[in-house]
């Protein structure tokens, strides 16, 4: 294990964001193979210092080479031998939310969407945000509305007029909440 | 092998007059539809389609990108809830 222990990154109560695990050993000389989770996967040690789980483990990554899709090669420091690397697999990597770089105007991170409470425009709450989905028509937002029951929204300005991520509010048109009882076509 | 092209794109004929309707109707609603294997067409573009998926109907916006394609391509029947990690959603 790394020899760095100190107190979590993200001071109490501010949130961190997963950006990798790590999934094996490569090499003889300390190498790790991490998932990646970032958009781009080379990103994964692009944010300074990641930490474990329980904050106490902190790493640099220096992405060295790219496996299969979303792996990614990296030595981390403090980590010399294969035997180390191998303890560490199953780790997960966080960076504090504040690490990440500002989003331009009208985009958001997904990870500052989810868990957001949604508003109709009357101000009836309607859910939370459970997740954000991009399947290549746009990203969505996945709103439960209740148990077992969420709806996507398109994430655009007529669906979503306003995001308040200070107010912790987002606010989605009527319309996307009408079930609106259609016939089946043949 | 690949579709003749002498028989034109596949649409369900319901879909071209269901968004047609829409279209003249100047409403910006989702046009909600089961036909997954109908062939995105260029009429289509800037229509939204809530496409099921088999269990609730996913809005698709079309762009002129998706031309060609099919519907059911983008309203995935098995969702991988994944990692936000960086990922970024810009509204549009």
């Amino acid at each position: 294990m790394p020899e760095s222990e100190k107190a979590s990154l993200a001071p109490e109560g501010e949130s961190r964001v997963c950006v990798g695990v790590v999934v094996g050993a490569h090499g003889l000389r300390g190498s790790v193979r991490i998932r990646s989770f970032t958009d781009d996967p080379a990103d994964v040690g692009a944010y300074g210092l990641l930490e474990d789980e329980t904050g106490q483990w902190h790493f640099t990554a220096r992405v060295t080479g790219f496996g299969k899709g979303e792996i990614v090669l990296a030595d981390l420091t403090g980590i010399a031998n294969r035997s180390d690397a191998e303890s560490l697999r199953g780790t997960r990597l966080f960076v504090p939310r504040a690490a990440l770089p500002e989003p331009a105007e009208d985009t958001f991170y997904w990870a500052d969407l989810i868990g957001l409470p949604v508003f109709l425009p009357d101000g009836t709450l309607a859910g939370s945000v459970m997740a954000v989905h991009d399947f290549g028509a746009g990203p969505l937002l996945d709103v439960t509305t209740g148990e077992q029951q969420s709806v996507m929204v398109p994430f655009t300005h007529a669906a979503v007029p306003k995001v308040d991520l200070a107010g912790r509010r987002v606010v989605v048109v009527r319309e996307m909440f009408d079930s609106g009882d259609e016939e089946r076509a043949p | 092998m690949a579709r003749s092209v002498w028989k034109g794109p596949f649409v369900d004929g319901y879909l071209l007059k269901k968004a047609d309707r829409v279209r003249e109707s100047g409403r910006n609603e989702i046009i909600k539809m089961w036909s997954r294997r109908s062939t995105i067409l260029p009429q289509f573009v800037g229509l939204t389609f809530g496409v099921h998926n088999g269990q609730k109907f996913i809005p698709v916006l079309v762009t002129e990108n998706m031309i060609g394609h099919k519907f059911g391509e983008f309203s995935p029947t098995r969702t991988f809830h994944g990692h936000a990690a960086d990922k970024k959603a810009k509204r549009k």
